[in-house]
């Protein structure tokens, strides 16, 4: 694996389970050595220099970590003060955090009785807290309900250019949203690695026409597949992809069949369907 | 102080979760109410004792008539042969019997004359009162080793032996009870470490500059801190059920202390070599149930054979119950338990650094 992060980048690592997403943010980390090559966190060694390497990042894990029977203030100021920063200004830190995190009114309840949603905004403060240059967030939105993800991606959106961070999720729309460049990985390898208009354009080497149509006889549907190999027909839509696509003649066609088209459009491409295509559409075992 | 702040947030998950308060204290706190009620209160005890001298020499006599005589907890009957004394046994009339056999006083005398010697009595008694049977033992052990002038363990032979006061089964039994307290310190110093790693919370401590030392240092402290409190408390249980202690009580609780920075320390080997709390759980049962028992928290290691007694040796418990005892039931000073202390602080920095080059091991393994 290859990768350069640049300062104050959002870089999103997407890949199927096992791929090596937290063992990549375990390295960086330096919670687990790397059994060949190196890595380098703002210049750090993380092989000779781990302690340098902790003093300048954040990290929240994929679970939500968080001391059960501390409330949130607690454990944002043992974090705080673990990172080396004074009881007052641990303090401070702590406060500033759950406010930004919507979490006064809870601040003094044990962690264990807050909600997932709370948890993880809590989990993020935690990696944010005493101010590091760079941010492991594996996974940070996972299990959360779409407000609560869609409050967690604004705010971690306005970090970006603050500080460096490094996002590992499953979810394509969260990627998108948020990322600056995306590498997809498989099997510990980085499979395709740019913006998320460089990695959907990348999958158009095929493209897909989707046509709603009425009157699609069985003679109709029998034309249209000795035509096109690679077509789907589900009632009246039917979705057409090929490597040489062209619009007028794909309608033309369709219309000659003596199908009444209603719509029709290039289906534009998703970075779900870059996934795929890179990380092959099969669960591997 | 990244340590003390670990330590703080430990302490605080521990006495913020009832059950694992629970066990800490109140396990070990029914062991000793149990035992308090069974055997507090009326406390003096007395043992009847067939004695029967085959040996009919002066120095036989001396032993039985003053040695033995002289120690008050023992009412002492002379019988005329092993039969008889047997006999007397069996109906009741003694609850035990020492054969003192020909030989006896040739032996003793050799013993002063500072040559080699092979003294041997033969002890007939109930084995199935364990507690009972070994205070006998120690007893009269002690005894012969006064009278003997053998070189006995330095643990005895350079302080004074209160013997001959009103030792209480509590006094002996609550000993034991303290240091089986401190025992389950292991699993409990296990499950709080072994809960954070599966939980996923180590990983994060882990990703702060914070050195390995700090984190078991972090750990330790507040295992001690809830430990010097279950001390406190069973001492002051114990005294309440009739427990009398002859030694200097600061000197017991520095045994105790040590026992418990051994316990933990042994918890975190264990914790740093676990995968999952299932596994510490199993690993520090199975370490710390025969661990009891090899060193005679329940009743006296003399009754067990010399090969298992000397495999309690090798681990700081037996030491630090012999150590306790002597201090509370006979009131021996520290020269007579140095030896012990001595072993406790070995036991305990050898675990404890043992625990700060796994887990830093561990770290990044």
């Amino acid at each position: 694996m290859n990768l350069d992060i640049r300062k104050g980048e959002l870089f999103a690592l997407l890949g199927p389970n096992g791929s090596g997403k937290t063992t990549t943010i375990k390295m960086l980390c330096c919670l687990l050595k790397p059994t060949h090559g190196t890595a380098r966190v703002l210049g750090f060694d993380v092989n000779k220099e781990s302690r340098a390497v902790k003093q300048v990042i954040g990290v929240s894990p994929q679970e939500t970590t968080i001391s059960e029977r501390l409330n949130p203030l607690e454990n944002l100021e043992l974090i705080a003060r673990l990172r080396g920063v004074s009881s007052d200004k641990a303090r401070e830190w702590s406060n500033k955090m759950v406010e930004i995190m919507g979490l006064e009114s809870r601040s003094k309840d044990q962690v264990r009785k807050l909600s997932g949603g709370m948890k993880r905004r809590l989990s993020i403060a935690m990696a944010l807290i005493a101010d590091p240059a760079i941010v492991f967030l594996d996974e940070p939105t996972l299990g959360l309900d779409p407000q609560s993800r869609r409050a967690l991606w604004e705010y971690i959106a306005g970090l970006k250019g603050e500080k460096t961070i490094l996002l590992t999720t499953h979810y394509m729309e969260e990627a998108d949203f948020l990322s600056d460049q995306i590498a997809i990985m498989d099997s510990g390898k980085i499979k395709d690695l740019g913006t998320a208009l460089d990695l959907k354009t990348r999958s158009l080497d095929k493209r897909t026409i989707i046509i709603h149509a009425w009157n699609i006889t069985i003679k109709a549907i029998d034309q249209i597949r000795e035509k096109y190999p690679d077509v789907t027909i589900n009632g009246s839509n039917i979705s057409i992809t090929g490597s040489e696509l062209d619009f007028k003649d794909v309608t033309d066609y369709i219309h000659g069949t003596g199908a009444i088209i209603r719509s029709a459009y290039f289906k534009e491409p998703s970075l779900e369907d870059a996934y795929l295509r890179i990380t092959g559409r099969g669960l591997s075992a | 102080m990244r340590f003390l702040s670990l330590a703080i947030r430990n302490a605080k998950e521990t006495y913020r979760d009832p059950l694992a308060l629970g066990f800490l204290i109140a396990f070990p706190l029914l062991f000793m109410l149990l035992f308090g009620a069974a055997i507090g209160g009326n406390s003096d005890f007395s043992f009847t004792i067939g004695v029967v001298d085959e040996d009919n020499t002066e120095i036989s006599g001396q032993f039985i008539n003053q040695a033995l005589a002289d120690i008050p907890v023992f009412k002492i009957t002379v019988f005329e042969s092993a039969s008889q004394v047997t006999e007397g046994l069996k109906n009741g009339n003694v609850e035990s019997a020492l054969i003192v056999p020909a030989g006896f006083g040739e032996e003793i005398k050799k013993n002063w004359q500072n040559q080699d010697s092979d003294i041997v009595l033969e002890l007939i008694y109930d084995e199935s009162d364990l507690t009972f049977s070994s205070q006998l033992i120690s007893t009269v052990n002690t005894a012969v080793k006064n009278f003997a002038r053998v070189n006995i363990p330095i643990t005895i032979h350079t302080s004074h032996i209160n013997i001959g006061s009103k030792v209480s089964q509590i006094d002996f039994v609550a000993p034991g009870i303290i240091i089986f307290g401190l025992l389950i310190m292991i699993p409990t110093s296990a499950r709080i470490m072994v809960s954070d790693k599966e939980s996923g919370f180590m990983a994060r401590l882990l990703a702060t500059p914070t050195y390995p030392w700090e984190f078991l240092a972090g750990y330790s402290i507040s295992m001690l801190i809830i430990a010097t409190i279950q001390i406190i408390i069973f001492i002051l249980l114990g005294i309440a059920f009739g427990m009398n202690i002859f030694g200097n009580i600061a000197l017991a609780f520095l045994i105790f202390f040590l026992t418990a920075i051994c316990s933990i320390s042994i918890g975190m080997i264990i914790a740093a070599l676990s995968r999952s709390s299932n596994q510490a759980e199993a690993l520090c049962w199975l370490i710390s149930m025969p661990l009891a028992i090899l060193s005679g928290v329940w009743f006296s290691r003399e009754v067990m054979p010399g090969y298992i007694q000397l495999l309690g040796d090798l681990f700081p418990y037996s030491h630090a119950v012999s150590a306790a005892r002597i201090v509370i039931i006979r009131g021996a000073g520290f020269s007579a338990v140095s030896d012990s202390i001595l072993i406790l602080i070995a036991w305990a920095l050898v675990a404890f650094t043992a625990g700060i080059l796994l887990f830093r091991y561990k770290m990044r393994a």
